[in-house]
């Protein structure tokens, strides 16, 4: 029997491809002056054609792989936490989001030893500023709190 | 001959000179680390490299990816995990090597062959890649919209779980490539009204989300077990007896790994498995394979650095990226506005010339270093995912944030490591993608313009024998396969009737 994950990537693929099909209906017109062999609309609908067509092959070609295992906690938080460090960032600044993410990250996939932990991400965030910050004088975010105190 | 003695002098730069070296210590260490390849960490550093000369930051993608192929081969004889993909057939009898007291051999062996086969590609990329630049001045967009498309084709080689869905992602990239205003005729095209979109997608941060951040998030479902360093005292020089046991297998792989690097899509991976196999093939000692073979050190390591210089020769030559890292620095030189392609050997001689005396640079330093400093580099293997991963991911923000100063392009780099993750577990290689979305501005281009020339008459292909003949092998590697199994199978049934 074929494995449900193929399939599913499949109706994904398909989807998309449909969407971005249906999606060049809402372009603008291209200006008459400029309306000269394959326009703007047509290139992309050939690539979701063809998206569409790999998409057909590979829900009904053979079943290549189980389902994936299961994402563990620790996958989940870890996307959380990447997905985290752009509100925190807004509201502390670049290099300390950067901080407590180094910390938080690490501890979570399992890291006991508060010196390393503490030394490795001082250390890395003290090497991109004086890498991007000092040497390239790089302008990172300061967010809500470095703008309100230190600008 | 000028250019090439000015390409050759950029050496004498200690500015040129510190970037092969850094390049260089950073590919070995990297190439040391397991998870992190030659790709990650150029796409890693990509941003790096756009404040600096195109010479400076070629010279510098160039020894990282040189040096990352025979990084990984230490961390494959020492600990039995490739610290990049290419090593893997390495690590096959250079770990049985290490156990039975000969690391010191396998990593001297592994040295010089990789040595040997990166310095034989880059004087045959010297050689070749001019030619082929010359043959491709008579490319018209007829022809170089079929180039484009047999290097998607090849796509359907590279890893993952199968040619379909290679095939997917080639294809998804080329959507991709799509994203922002259309050239020709001004109109925005899936930019949705957001700014940052409609300049199309930034090449740097979608690299480091495929690339970087969706192997962090790919490790955080898996439990690292703590690696186990195998001790040794210091790598060793093969002796003239071992140089004669694999001087077969190392010239066989250099020749593998060269052509096979110069095919379109296919790189270091591949060559070192094939070289691999056929050192085993051609070996006078087949019972020592799968039992700790220095010659089974030898093919692959020779193969896998061989591809490196192969791999530039389309890149260069065609601006049609011969391995998913040549893609990342493809992209790179785009930043910088350098094109590649036939007429960089007329407008830039210096530059090319200078890639290459900095590739064959990179490949006696890590030489060098590697026999120097293999144990110190082997270490490096030790440093604790929990430190390691999270300091990934803190470079990939900066690396996203720094070329455009956006956060918007730190979102895409975020977005794009969801999805390269999604790519990831359910067996979507994210090489093809990222072929797709550096070729995709070409193809699109290509195919218009042939239009143009053939009167909106797409049979007008038939009237260019390159470009037919080039739509016919992609034709036939496409549909080969799947006719083959299709006769194996009416065989199969007639057989049992």
């Amino acid at each position: 029997m074929r494995t449900l994950p193929d399939r599913v990537c499949a109706g994904a693929v398909a989807a998309v491809a449909v969407a971005a099909f249906a999606a060049t209906y809402s372009f603008d017109d291209v200006p008459p002056g400029l309306a000269q062999g394959l326009g703007a609309a047509e290139f992309p609908r050939l690539v979701c054609l063809v998206l569409l067509g790999l998409a057909a092959l590979l829900a009904l070609g053979p079943a290549l792989r189980q389902p994936p295992p299961r994402v563990p906690a620790t996958g989940w938080w870890t996307m959380a936490l990447s997905v985290g460090f752009l509100p925190l960032m807004m509201l502390v600044g670049m290099l300390p989001a950067m901080l407590i993410v180094l910390i938080a990250m690490g501890w979570l996939w399992g890291e006991r030893r508060r010196g390393l932990l503490l030394g490795s991400a001082v250390g890395l965030v003290a090497g991109i500023w004086v890498v991007f910050v000092w040497l390239f004088k790089l302008s990172l975010p300061l967010g809500w709190l470095g703008e309100r105190y230190f600008s | 001959m000028d250019a090439f003695l000015a390409g050759m002098a950029t050496l004498t730069d200690p500015f040129i000179l510190a970037m092969i070296l850094a390049g260089t210590v950073l590919g070995i260490i990297v190439g040391a680390l397991p998870g992190i390849s030659g790709s990650t960490t150029i796409a890693l550093l990509l941003p790096l490299t756009i404040g600096v000369s195109p010479i400076a930051a070629l010279a510098f993608m160039g020894s990282v990816y040189c040096a990352a192929n025979f990084g990984g081969s230490i961390t494959a004889i020492l600990v039995n995990a490739p610290g990049d993909p290419s090593a893997s057939a390495t690590a096959i009898e250079g770990y049985k090597l290490a156990e039975r007291g000969q690391a010191g051999l396998a990593l001297g062996m592994s040295a010089v062959a990789s040595a040997i086969g990166g310095i034989f590609s880059v004087v045959a990329l010297i050689f070749c890649a001019p030619l082929l630049a010359r043959a491709a001045y008579s490319f018209g967009p007829p022809e170089y919209f079929a180039l484009a498309v047999f290097g998607l084709s090849m796509c359907a080689a590279i890893g993952g779980d199968g040619r379909v869905k290679n095939l997917i992602a080639a294809t998804f990239g080329v959507l991709l490539a799509t994203v922002g205003i259309d050239l020709t005729s001004g109109v925005e095209r899936y930019s949705f009204g957001i700014m940052e979109l409609s300049d199309g997608i930034n090449f740097v941060p979608v690299l480091i989300g495929f690339f970087a951040v969706a192997e962090m998030l790919d490790q955080s479902t898996r439990r690292a077990e703590e690696p186990k360093l195998i001790a040794m005292d210091a790598a060793k020089l093969p002796t003239r007896a071992d140089f004669r046991k694999c001087n077969r297998a190392i010239w066989l792989g250099s020749i593998i790994g060269t052509f096979i690097g110069a095919l379109p899509a296919l790189g270091a991976t591949t060559a070192a498995l094939v070289g691999y196999n056929e050192t085993q093939r051609w070996s006078k000692h087949k019972h020592e394979f799968g039992h700790g073979s220095l010659e089974g050190v030898a093919g692959p390591e020779a193969a896998n650095n061989a591809a490196v210089g192969g791999s530039m020769v389309p890149t260069l030559a065609l601006g049609i990226p011969g391995s998913a890292t040549t893609a990342i620095i493809l992209a790179g030189l785009i930043v910088q506005g350098v094109r590649p392609g036939p007429h960089l050997f007329n407008e830039q001689p210096v530059l090319l010339y200078a890639v290459f005396a900095s590739m064959l640079a990179a490949n006696l330093l890590y030489l060098v270093l590697g026999m120097g400093m293999a144990k110190l580099f082997a270490r490096i293997s030790l440093i604790p995912p929990t430190v390691l991963w999270p300091a990934v991911f803190v470079l990939s923000v900066i690396g996203a944030y720094g070329p455009n100063q956006s956060m918007g392009d730190v979102v895409i780099m975020l977005v794009a490591g969801g999805v390269g993750f999604l790519f990831r577990r359910h067996g979507f290689s994210p090489a093809p993608l990222i072929m797709g979305l550096v070729l995709g501005g070409m193809l699109e281009e290509a195919l218009k313009q042939s239009m143009i020339i053939f009167d909106q008459n797409p049979l007008g292909f038939a009237h260019r024998p390159i470009a037919l003949l080039l739509l016919a092998i992609t034709l036939s590697g496409l549909l080969g396969p799947v006719l083959l199994r299709m006769l194996r199978m009416a065989w199969l049934r007639k057989e049992a009737v």
